[in-house]
């Protein structure tokens, strides 16, 4: 991540729209402002679209996530289902309060239950070659409705662009005009930089869903050696799991 | 810089309730007025609860609000005119929708009174401020696939008809009653009225110009529509490029009163596809994916569900730039006026059965 242009698109866009200041500093691979981590994942427009689906009725008694994320050799893992889990428990509107997760090399295979009852799985992966971008899945299974960021029968995710080229087949999949240049993984940073600055996100929200994801992640590992669930109590009060407002045409 | 202060008009259009949010969001705007073309519209846009007064006279709104710089014209195609018309004599800038008309008498009179009022008027071709597009326009202009030798593009979306009835209507929506052609109890005013994207688009990309056209409509998929919902084009560019185009209503529809969940039906709602051969590559794009896909409420069947692209904000900067830096926009009048004469050689070919120069007319 480029953290001096995040920070100028993060300046663009408080120029433009009005926000308090601050800016993104990164700390063990993770984006913060000031001592709040981000929650990019939350704030990736196919995130936020299915996180609509789950309150506007189109799915209806949701039963089972069935999440996948793989990345390049090297990648943290711990870091990777942290982010998945967090989503979870967004998606799911729900804590996690049990995990119980296997390994094998560079990869994880996680089963994970929410306090509502909801079942989770996340396939953790972290073998692919050096410079390749990664793919995640994120299916969500009700009583009414399945829904997906990845398209039917296919194993490959959809760009926008494929160019075959001098340099071979390259892909694109540009996401965000305002901040065209960015990767993708930079933009959701930023916009969600944006909307702690805003206060569309709430700094204690983000914090705590923070620590809870990457507690559940920690234990998934160590359940994984201990060959044996582990179980999360959940702490009434705050929801850690309510969405963010966000530009939308319907 | 001073926030332009803005309206909109007509609330008709297809696109009108796109602006919404941008209008409210944006810091270089002050949208402080709205006025209906009739109670039906003005109920349609109190749905969407912007807290921006909404009037049914363009005087009174006026009265209210003389301080209004620039207006958003989102009403049928035969509106236009006197819209365009009553900006330009209080200086009110103009951001048009895609079609000013397709009279060109009336198009050329646009133009002259748009210079003469000194007024931006731009139209509303919100591809070009889609990532996606933008990402297309970087790749050939550096040469990825060389020089341009092929172009197809699919500008397809289900009807608006149900939701906004002016555009299955030829007068409101071509300006004019005529049959696509001798024997076709069709009329000129349906699918290619709603699709200039893509005749647009090939401009920018080849940087040339339409050397003829070449079109064919098909049985219409909608029962009872008076105008055409299904055709397509070939032809050529002056610089030799071969193109193919497909501006249909392909795309089926629950028949929706107002634009919402559940209004597509298989594939998705819309689809801008475009393959470009070049000689030394290919270019395919699909400038509306990914999206996300389910099977929920209110239909229970597959959904494309079309997700949020931001066009109208990249739209909308472009618009103020103009008024505050005196700037012209790219798709202006004068750029425009060869995006309509290709488009009325299509209806041309159609109605004669031969190629059609285009703006030989």
């Amino acid at each position: 991540m480029n953290l001096k242009k995040m920070n100028k698109g993060l300046d663009f866009l408080r120029d433009k729209y009005g926000a308090a200041k601050g800016e993104i500093t990164i700390k063990d691979g993770h984006c913060f402002v000031g001592a709040t981590p981000l929650l990019p994942g939350r704030m990736e427009r196919k995130i936020v679209e299915l996180k609509k689906m789950t309150e506007n009725g189109t799915l209806e008694g949701v039963s089972t996530l069935r999440f996948a994320a793989f990345a390049p050799k090297g990648t943290d893992m711990e870091a990777m289902l942290a982010k998945e889990l967090d989503l979870a428990a967004y998606l799911g509107a729900s804590d996690v309060v049990r995990v119980m997760a296997v390994s094998s090399g560079s990869a994880i295979n996680v089963l994970a239950k929410l306090a509502n009852d909801v079942n989770v799985s996340v396939e953790i992966g972290a073998g692919l070659p050096k410079g390749e971008v990664g793919y995640d899945r994120h299916e969500i299974i009700a009583k009414r409705g399945v829904a997906c960021d990845q398209t039917v029968d296919t194993h490959t995710p959809h760009a926008s662009i494929r160019c075959y080229g001098a340099k071979g087949a390259e892909e694109f999949t540009d996401v965000d005009t305002e901040l065209f240049g960015l990767s993708y993984e930079e933009i959701w940073n930023v916009r969600a930089a944006f909307a702690l600055l805003q206060k569309r996100a709430d700094a204690k929200v983000w914090k705590a869903a923070w620590a809870k994801a990457t507690k559940a992640a920690k234990l998934a590992f160590a359940a994984d050696k201990s060959k044996a669930a582990k179980t999360i109590a959940v702490k009434k009060g705050l929801d850690t799991n309510r969405s963010i407002a966000v530009a939308e045409v319907r | 810089m001073k926030p332009v202060k803005i309206a909109m008009m007509g609330m008709t259009h297809g696109h009108t309730r796109k602006y919404y949010q941008t209008l409210l969001d944006n810091q270089k705007l002050d949208w402080v007025a709205s006025c209906a073309q009739d109670a039906d519209a003005k109920k349609t846009y109190e749905l969407y609860k912007t807290g921006v007064p909404c009037y049914l006279d363009p005087e009174e709104m006026y009265r209210k609000h003389p301080d209004i710089e620039a207006v958003v014209i989102a009403s049928a195609n035969d509106r236009h005119f006197e819209q365009m018309k009553w900006c330009a004599e209080k200086g009110i800038h103009i951001l048009s929708m895609k079609i000013p008309t397709f009279d060109m008498k009336e198009y050329d009179e646009m133009i002259a009174m748009c210079d003469k009022a000194g007024i931006v008027c731009q139209i509303e071709l919100e591809m070009h401020y889609n990532s996606v597009v933008r990402r297309l326009k970087k790749l050939i202009a550096d040469g990825a696939i060389g020089k341009i030798q092929s172009f197809q593009a699919t500008n397809i979306t289900l009807s608006p008809v149900w939701a906004f009835p002016w555009q299955g209507d030829p007068q409101a929506s071509f300006g004019r009653v005529e049959h696509l052609k001798k024997g076709d109890p069709r009329y000129k005013g349906g699918a290619l009225c709603d699709h200039p994207h893509i005749f647009d688009l090939i401009r920018h990309l080849t940087g040339s110009s339409f050397d003829y056209i070449y079109a064919e409509v098909a049985p219409n998929l909608r029962d009872g529509l008076k105008v055409e919902d299904m055709l397509m084009a070939v032809g050529k560019m002056k610089d030799g490029t071969a193109f193919l185009f497909d501006p249909s209503w392909s795309r089926l529809e629950e028949k929706l009163k107002v634009p919402g969940p559940g209004w597509e039906r298989f594939p998705k709602r819309m689809e801008v596809n475009v393959t470009i051969t070049g000689d030394k590559g290919m270019i395919s794009c699909d400038c509306f994916g990914p999206n996300v896909y389910h099977n929920g409420a209110p239909n229970d069947r597959y959904t494309v569900q079309y997700t949020y692209f931001d066009e109208w904000v990249g739209l909308i900067d472009e618009f103020v730039d103009c008024i505050r830096n005196h700037k012209t926009p790219l798709i202006n009048l004068k750029w425009h006026k060869e995006t309509i004469q290709a488009m009325l050689g299509c209806y041309d070919s159609i109605q004669s059965g031969k190629i059609a120069k285009v703006g030989a007319k």
